[in-house]
């Protein structure tokens, strides 16, 4: 992998041949024994580049070979494993290349321009958001559903940034960093500060997957995939109860079923779930069955995570410390595991002799959950000595009882890093602006977008002051955003419903900054909106009328609506939402 | 039955962009390439031996083999015109007040081609095969526009 940086030198052609290359020479490879090619990048949007798959494509390798670029969001990092996975198992290919960059520096202002197309585009961007807004409003319920302690999340970031000191990739590696320093960083979006969340980044990772066989032929000490899963939750995500990742868990179980997983918290021994804020390290281990619900930031707290604790969690320094470049950051974790399961972390290295371990990934419209498990070469886990080998020996059996039937054949892969990170050269704020040859483009793309049939009423509704939604007969639901069908039942929506305007803070924050990152004079209160007779029907909209500090999740709320000549179809024909005391 | 909306334009609309810019920094191969195209006039090149190939411009490595490239081949600056095309229109399709004509050129000691303008064009037709030359800017910053495009060779030796 290449160092993570705020900004590197290369292009990102270059940082992907920069840790191919290196991966490749880790496990003395050359580009003509490579079959074929998985890459994965974020948006195009970051880097700039229109096809970015295909712009990358020499520098993962790709040159007159099979590729494909597979992109979820966040998750793509620890997708592309799974993607190698299917590749090799499918029995097609012996030897693939992994390969994940992201290049989010280009981007000006600021990567939030990038995401602002992940809120739908009528009814929640006119409200001016920023991408903080969802982990604030996720985070925000999260804790308030089981009374957690900020400063038990705060120490996941501790944790990370200071695991991420031992890492030679790192950007962010603070040693003596304190929770005081996180809980006096600057507040974002109550309850996001800034030292909450990871940095935007540069870099490139790679990874080699093989056939069984081609895998001995290419290392004595392969790590084996056990299991994979991947799962989607609805696209609805003001629909959802936030303080639960329903996706992850889904992905887990199928993973952990490949794998012969019955108990996760015995037969896990590290696990690297994704942190792109601290909360969401946790939030991720609950969703992996790792800790019941509402139980990791205990964990955190007590030490359990750390690296030399019961379940080291992101021994790495995870994404809050060695750097976000998003889909590099995923495949991140997947080196890292290879890494601990090979005893080869040096000084991330955790006590013992992991045998198991898992990574995770989230990402898409704030709803894919992916997941890897990962297992050390059985030959050698049989080597290990005392208490440990009786352990090993158990573990053994369980995975050639799920060996066979997980893997079909030849589908059980090893893969290969190499155990040291390579160039990323940083770019400073000088140089980047005065780089010979640097070109500055904006792209300035306009749309126009059709609001569809469902809500174009309900726009009209809102002209109106009246708020509608769909019903489906099938499950009962009343569907807010209302759809014309019903995503689970797959059938058309059967009629319409007037719902009331008022309803319930299902989660909220208090946002300091805009979309680009800019201070707000007064803070914005996002909050989702569960309306009542709605099933599930939640909206985002903002509070107002009232004192921020006075907001709390469960409130009762109404909306207040423009005047009848303001009122343009629109979602700001709701001015805001206001507490209505028992209305 | 989806209910059907049957005049369209109760269909709503909503505008929007994308508030994204960019700066592109060429890289490591880049720098190469356009420090010495700037300060010298020179168009570098690199060469993988092994692939017997030379790429311009210059870059930091050989997507056939692998293997780490310098910027340590000069190509040009004359070359053959392999290709060309004139375009009439903008990127909007309006109508251009003088048509533009782009080639790609293969520069000698080089085997991948340019993209650039091809300027000076006279009343004679192009002809892909032609020999072609750089024509550089005087003032240059490091841009791919300090070349300000290519020109036939006039034919001096009238072969």
């Amino acid at each position: 992998m290449t160092r993570f940086v705020r900004r590197a030198q290369e292009t990102g052609k270059e940082l992907a041949w920069e840790a191919s290359r290196a991966a490749l020479d880790s496990c003395e490879l050359k580009l003509d024994d490579v079959d074929a090619v998985c890459l994965t990048s974020a948006p195009d949007a970051f880097d700039g580049v229109h096809m970015k798959g295909e712009y990358l494509s020499d520098g993962a390798g790709a040159f007159g070979k099979p590729f494909i670029r597979t992109y979820v969001g966040g998750g793509s990092g620890v997708f592309t494993a799974i993607h190698g996975w299917y590749t090799v198992a499918s029995g097609m290919f012996d030897v693939a290349l992994l390969v994940a960059e992201e290049k989010m520096s280009s981007t000006q202002p600021h990567p939030q321009g990038a995401f602002l197309t992940i809120f739908d585009n009528i009814l929640e961007r006119p409200l001016g958001p920023n991408l903080l807004w969802i982990f604030a409003l996720e985070m925000n319920r999260y804790m308030t559903v089981h009374g957690l302690d900020k400063r038990d999340i705060a120490s996941v970031a501790v944790k990370n940034k200071r695991n991420a000191a031992d890492h030679p990739a790192a950007l962010l590696g603070q040693p003596d960093i304190t929770v005081d320093d996180v809980l006096n960083s600057e507040t974002l979006a109550w309850p996001v500060q800034r030292l909450d969340v990871s940095p935007i980044s540069d870099g490139a990772v790679a990874v080699v997957i093989a056939s069984e066989d081609a895998a001995r032929r290419i290392t004595d000490k392969p790590v084996w995939i056990d299991g994979v899963g991947w799962n989607l939750d609805t696209t609805y995500w003001t629909n959802r109860d936030l303080y639960f990742p329903e996706y992850v868990q889904n992905a887990a179980r199928m993973a952990y079923d490949m794998a012969g997983i019955r108990e996760p918290r015995k037969e896990i021994h590290v696990a690297e779930p994704y942190d792109p804020f601290d909360y969401k390290e946790l939030h991720h281990l609950e969703g992996l069955m790792l800790f019941d619900k509402g139980k990791a930031p205990e964990a955190a707290r007590d030490g359990v995570l750390n690296r030399d604790g019961d379940l080291p969690s992101c021994p790495s320094g995870g994404l809050l410390g060695v750097g976000n470049p998003i889909a590099a950051a995923g495949l991140m974790k997947i080196a890292e595991v290879f890494w601990q399961l090979r005893g080869e972390a040096g000084a991330r290295q955790v006590p013992g002799t992991p045998e198991r371990a898992v990574a995770q990934a989230w990402g898409d419209l704030m709803q894919v959950g992916t997941v890897v498990v990962m297992g050390a070469d059985r030959s050698s886990a049989a080597r290990a000595g005392g208490a440990e080998a009786s352990e090993a020996s158990g573990h053994g059996n369980e995975m050639s009882e799920a060996g066979p039937a997980g893997r079909g054949g030849e589908s059980l892969a090893v893969i290969e890093t190499p155990p040291y990170a390579t160039a990323g050269h940083s770019l400073s704020d000088a140089d980047f602006r005065s780089a010979v040859g640097a070109v500055d483009f904006r792209l300035d793309p306009e749309y126009s977008w059709d609001a569809g049939v469902a809500i174009s009423r309900f726009l009209d509704g809102l002209k109106a002051a009246r708020m509608l939604g769909r019903e489906c007969r099938m499950c009962g639901r009343v569907l807010v955003p209302p759809r014309m069908f019903c995503e689970r039942d797959f059938r058309p929506t059967d009629a319409w419903v007037e719902v009331p305007d008022t309803g319930v803070v299902e989660t909220f924050s208090i946002a300091h900054v805009s979309w680009d990152m800019r201070d707000l004079e007064t803070p914005d209160i996002p909050a989702v909106i569960r309306i009542d007779r709605t099933s599930e029907g939640g909206l985002l909209h903002k509070l107002a009328g009232v004192d921020p500090e006075r907001v709390s999740i469960g409130m009762r709320v109404r909306a207040v609506w423009k005047r009848d000549a303001d009122r343009a179809g629109s979602i700001l024909d709701i001015s805001h939402f206001e507490p209505s005391e028992g209305a | 039955m989806l209910e059907r909306i049957s005049n369209p334009s109760e269909v709503r609309r909503w505008p929007g962009g994308m508030p994204v810019a960019h700066r592109y920094t060429p890289g490591i191969g880049g720098e190469a390439f356009f420090t010495a195209l700037r300060d010298r006039g020179a168009l570098l090149g690199s060469r993988c031996a092994s692939c017997a190939y030379t790429y311009v411009p210059a870059r930091l490595f050989c997507e056939r083999c692998f293997a780490e490239l310098n910027a340590d081949t000069e190509v040009g600056p004359a070359g053959e015109l392999v290709s060309f095309t004139i375009a009439f229109v903008d990127v909007d399709e309006r109508r251009l007040q003088e048509p533009v004509t782009y080639g790609l050129v293969r520069l000698d000691a080089a085997d991948a081609v340019l993209l650039h303008r091809v300027v000076e064009v006279g009343d004679e037709p192009l002809e892909i095969g032609a020999r072609v030359e750089v024509v550089l800017e005087d003032e240059r910053s490091g841009s791919i526009l300090d070349i300000r495009g290519f020109r036939v060779v006039p034919d001096a030796d009238e072969e």
